[in-house]
């Protein structure tokens, strides 16, 4: 019988565990005993704590974002995929598309706040423009610090993702199949909804989640845009830089804790969709 | 159908150039929005601020650290997470999902998570870990397992490296030997794939950095806006194209040898 692991495995293997280990989980395991011992002793009064009142409506703006911004922008990328997908003439479009969405669902951060600044902010230029011609954006309530203006600016990266993560699946249908469909009788409508879609389906959901766990984490965006957001990661810079009473690192790890358990809970979900779809397709 | 279509994509993309295009006039255009009318849209354009801006010696010392951490936190993913990868394709295949699953962690602890449980307990144990901006090197290696393993393992399909392992073990070649000399040299692209995105992550990652105090170019960036507007701005775009430049190198790569970037994990 063959060994399992040999030596040479092992021998690469342990540094790297040691290094995940070390830096991945001794800090999130000491973060989670933290918020489990509130003041030294173990309860659950942090972990209760953090979902309560401000707190929680952090925890329910976050989600909020993080839903909204991964649908619509789920569903432009899923469109510009299946948009791009029988197009060949204009032959630069699509190469152009792909590499240029590997390179925005990196952008964000700092840069890509500032950019949206200059463009749909209060003295941005597409602001000015549009007041030339009478629609004021500011007016119709519409800004970069509220809601709707990071959901806006958090889909420059979230569109490009989902167009990245569908192009495998879009890419996958066989055109042979819309035709048999066809041949059987079956209009076009009826080959996406019964096949199509169906298909499409187990990525599609799996990118959401990609979209959610994103867009859930993204910090330093909204602490260009708004500073004093009612969202998640900008509540635990509050807590963390000490501007509060002391003892509110308790809550800090808290809120951390569920944040980890959400996010680990989106991933588990992710895994076993990949699993749905790696089926489908392998058949 | 064909008309709604060209629609859609006319209008993606003015989403995605127009935000580019009002940050460049914001950066080399000196004539405020408010006074800014059709007659004026020549004037007072100008790089004198981000030439400036490249001459001051706290951007230079902002850029030198995240060149340094740039490039270590690409030593250390490649020395740790090649070899590893590598036998695991070769030797223990079943072992394949479990790293998958292992690289797919840091999603699970984003930078603004993991800063608290480092505070908590690295703080207290070490302090003198984080008194250095290098740091900052293993938790960027991290975020970028991701991306980089999966870079990585796709290079190593690619390329058939079970196939290219047992031919060279026939001909006597040691495990070292074959995976310095036979895989590494063959898979180049997937390694400059890793490469390109780990720098794309180091360019771009704020909250970590901002958290710890640390001054790397993108909280050196957020910092400096707010006292000189036109010539942040400026920054900022110049960073951004520096980052796209680097990815699209990456992609360029990549398709030269048939494969793509892949999103993280799916």
């Amino acid at each position: 019988m063959r060994r399992r692991f040999d030596t040479a495995t092992l021998a690469v293997a342990l540094p790297f565990l040691a290094f995940v280990g070390l830096f991945l989980f001794v800090p999130t395991i000491g973060l989670a005993i933290k918020a489990l011992t509130p003041g030294g002793s173990f309860g659950f009064t942090s972990l209760q704590r953090a979902l309560e009142g401000s707190y929680r409506t952090a925890f329910v703006n976050s989600i909020a974002l993080a839903v909204t911004s991964a649908v619509i922008g789920g569903v432009i990328g899923l469109l510009l995929a299946l948009s791009l997908r029988s197009m060949q003439r204009p032959r630069w479009l699509r190469s152009t598309t792909d590499s240029w969405s590997a390179v925005a669902s990196q952008l964000g951060g700092i840069p890509l706040a500032f950019a949206f600044i200059a463009a749909i902010g209060t003295q941005g230029i597409i602001t000015k423009m549009l007041g030339l011609v009478g629609v004021d954006i500011t007016e119709s309530g519409f800004s970069l610090s509220e809601f709707w203006g990071l959901v806006v600016v958090y889909l420059y990266f979230q569109i490009p993702l989902m167009f990245l993560v569908m192009m495998p699946a879009v890419g996958g249908l066989r055109q042979t199949w819309a035709e048999a469909a066809s041949i059987m009788g079956a209009s076009p409508s009826r080959y996406w909804r019964s096949v199509g879609l169906p298909l499409l389906l187990p990525s599609f959901l799996g990118g959401l989640l990609l979209l959610f766990v994103n867009s859930f984490a993204a910090y330093a965006t909204a602490y260009v845009l708004n500073p004093g957001a009612q969202i998640v990661p900008l509540l635990v810079r509050f807590l963390l830089q000490g501007n509060v009473i002391t003892g509110e690192q308790d809550l800090a790890y808290a809120i951390i804790l569920w944040t980890i358990t959400l996010l680990l809970a989106s991933l588990l979900f992710i895994a076993v969709l990949q699993r749905r779809t790696a089926r489908w397709s392998s058949t | 159908m064909k008309v709604l279509r060209a629609v859609f994509l006319v209008l993606l993309g003015l989403f995605f150039f127009i935000p580019l295009l009002a940050m460049a006039r914001f950066a080399f255009q000196s004539v405020p929005v408010v006074l800014l009318t059709p007659e004026k849209l020549l004037e007072g354009w100008s790089v004198s601020g981000l030439i400036e801006v490249f001459g001051s010696p706290e951007f230079q010392k902002a850029a030198f650290i995240s060149l340094q951490l740039m490039l270590l936190a690409i030593a250390i993913t490649l020395v740790l997470l090649l070899p590893v990868a590598a036998l695991v394709e070769i030797r223990a295949p079943q072992l394949r999902t479990a790293m998958a699953a292992i690289t797919l962690l840091p999603w699970v602890v984003p930078p603004i998570a993991l800063v608290v449980g480092v505070a908590a307990t690295f703080r207290n144990t070490v302090p003198w870990f984080l008194a250095s901006p290098y740091s900052l090197v293993p938790f960027y290696v991290l975020w970028a397992l991701p991306f980089s393993y999966r870079a990585i393992d796709a290079g190593l399909r690619s390329i058939g490296a079970r196939t290219l392992y047992e031919a060279a073990r026939v001909m006597g070649a040691s495990t070292f030997t074959i995976i310095v000399r036979v895989i590494v040299p063959n898979m180049i692209g997937a390694i400059i794939a890793a490469s390109v995105l780990t720098a794309a992550l180091v360019l771009g990652e704020f909250a970590f950095a901002a958290l710890l105090l640390k001054e790397t170019l993108p909280t050196f960036m957020a910092e400096f806006q707010r006292s000189e507007p036109r010539a942040g701005m400026a920054l900022a775009l110049a960073v951004m194209l520096l980052t796209a430049l680097i990815i699209w190198i990456g992609v360029r790569a990549l398709r030269k040898r048939g494969m793509d970037l892949q999103a993280a994990g799916v």
